[in-house]
């Protein structure tokens, strides 16, 4: 069975939530299979998700049914959701009761708070190594998925399990979305290891999230850049939490100072500080830094996880061998996916990776193999950690408000450059609204005209 | 005076269109996300010149009930 979920302590606590679901392994697998059996095979299903059991056994369930789920967030913007179902037309959606009205189809099912409904949609075919879909940028509104094949999540869950020495007696503080691969991660390595997941859909900004973690005694917690900074705000250091043992970090780079902060406060507390790197089309986690290294490596994503291999490339292409060196960050391993789809016809294609993914990120080598971060090739921004692609957002402003547009920016924020003032809030209300995310996170920029070059691209350079 | 200070940061934070009501809460009133959070915490620690407690933070929950918990700080509104 999909991560070996029958081979566990059957009687022991799978998954805890905190809409008061508590569900051992044994009942994990009976509730998972009466929701899958319910769908026909290799068809494709919309799982929109929450933080609560209902969407874990559904996507169990479906994987154990070799039906295809795409992970979307519930709190999906309607007009990106109707895009995605006339793009992928799916057989079903699985999603929590209150969001039924969001589709039409038929209620088939429903358990655990989530009902199943069937659409009119034909079934058609997908390649048969097929086994998830995840979007790759958060929310910009882009239909592009990654591709799972058959091995890549498990391989993912055990190897990242390895790493970090997780047993049966953990219990894993989730409250990163499952629709986010890192999210996913933390479930799916924890599962593995027959330990206890603890969902919430809690606001680290609230006293309910705190409670719920003392309450539950959660051991390990894995966060964005973001979530320390909230962290810190709330003076986390204060704070008396001795079950929790393990801080991870992922999905984007810590400043040096709050990596330096977690490291220093781990030592002092007993705890580990595990700076980690991921991304969607490598199943999520592809490095890790070892707890007793973080004192040393200031800003290092370490090394490979086992069965991976990491190595950087040159602008030609060519591996670099010199230890100490600095280029595209590559990996090889099983967890690296099949490609993209931007299609319903790409879920026909196979494997175009074939075990190897080029990041897009640059990163530097040091003389002890551990690898840093020191750029990005590609154009997008890493706002809270949500992949925002800046030729997607100027896409959408620009045929939004039929305008030149210009986007621009670090992962702090995105500025956009327009030539109309007058439009000036509206771009900002329209790009915060798409994206889901704060408006302090944009600016918006007047200029007389975009700079462009003689062959009528827009040139970056002379911007900012 | 300082009620006007304090409307002022959110509508920093909120815009100016933002209702200042009872109904104006954390995790509800549109906008008002962790991030958004943030900065309204630390835009109100430099208006009043104050640093929360963490269970202040944690409690703040509304507009209505921030105006209770920034009295503990010595700040009438």
């Amino acid at each position: 069975m999909f991560l070996d979920l029958d081979k566990k302590d059957a009687d022991k606590m799978a998954v805890i939530d905190n809409a008061g679901h508590k569900i051992t392994y044994n009942q994990l697998i009976d509730l998972s299979l009466e929701i899958g059996e319910k769908t026909n095979s290799r068809s494709v299903v919309f799982c929109l998700c929450k933080n609560e059991a209902g969407s874990l056994a559904g996507y169990i369930g479906f994987i154990e049914n070799d039906t295809i789920p795409l992970t979307l967030s519930s709190n999906i913007d309607k007009g990106l959701l109707s895009a995605l179902s006339e793009t992928y037309t799916p057989k079903y959606y699985w999603l929590p009761e209150e969001c039924c009205s969001m589709v039409s189809g038929k209620i088939i099912f429903s358990s655990l708070g989530y009902v199943l409904l069937e659409t009119n949609n034909e079934v058609y075919p997908v390649n048969n190594s097929l086994q998830l879909l995840m979007t790759t940028s958060g929310s910009t509104g882009s239909p592009k998925l990654v591709r799972y094949k058959k091995g890549n999540l498990e391989a993912n869950a055990k190897n990242v399990a390895i790493a970090f020495g997780w047993s049966d007696k953990e219990r894993a503080i989730c409250d990163l979305g499952m629709n986010y691969t890192m999210g996913l991660n933390v479930i799916n390595t924890h599962l593995y290891a027959g330990a206890t997941v603890l969902l919430t859909t809690y606001n680290l900004m609230s006293s309910n999230f705190w409670d719920y973690i003392k309450q539950e005694k959660g051991t390990n917690f894995t966060g964005v850049p973001f979530s320390y900074d909230i962290l810190a705000r709330l003076h986390f250091e204060n704070m008396d939490l001795p079950e929790l043992y393990t801080l991870a970090e992922g999905g984007g780079k810590l400043t040096d100072k709050r990596f330096i902060e977690l490291s220093d406060y781990a030592i002092k507390s007993g705890k580990r500080f595990i700076p980690t790197f991921g991304t969607t089309e490598t199943s999520a986690r592809l490095s890790m830094l070892p707890a007793e290294l973080a004192s040393q490596k200031t800003g290092s994503i370490g090394f490979a996880i086992p069965e991976g291999e990491l190595f950087l490339i040159d602008d030609e292409g060519n591996v670099i061998d010199k230890t100490v060196a600095e280029g595209e960050m590559c990996y090889r391993g099983p967890n690296v996916t099949m490609g993209y789809a931007i299609c319903k016809e790409d879920l026909l294609k196979g494997d175009e990776w074939n075990g190897e993914f080029h990041t897009g990120d640059l990163a530097r080598r040091d003389e002890d193999g551990c690898y840093y971060i020191t750029g990005r090739k590609s154009r997008f921004l890493k706002l809270l950690s949500y992949r925002v692609g800046l030729d997607q957002s100027e896409r959408m402003i620009s045929e939004h408000f039929n305008i030149e547009c210009a986007c621009t920016g670090t992962d702090q924020r995105m500025d956009i450059y327009i030539t109309d003032r007058d439009i000036k809030n509206d771009v900002l209300a329209f790009i915060s609204k798409k994206t889901g995310l704060y408006k302090n996170l944009f600016k918006v920029i007047i200029l007389d005209k975009i700079p462009r070059n003689d062959s009528g691209k827009i040139s970056y350079k002379e911007l900012g | 005076m300082n009620l006007e200070k304090y409307n002022t940061c959110f509508k920093e934070i909120f815009g100016d269109d933002a209702r200042l009501d009872e109904d104006f809460k954390f995790g509800v009133a549109q906008g008002w996300d962790s991030m958004a959070h943030m900065e309204l915490i630390a835009l109100l620690e430099d208006t009043f010149d104050i640093m929360f407690e963490t269970e202040d933070i944690l409690h703040y929950g509304s507009y209505e009930n921030g105006k209770t918990i920034i009295k503990k700080y010595g700040v009438e509104i």
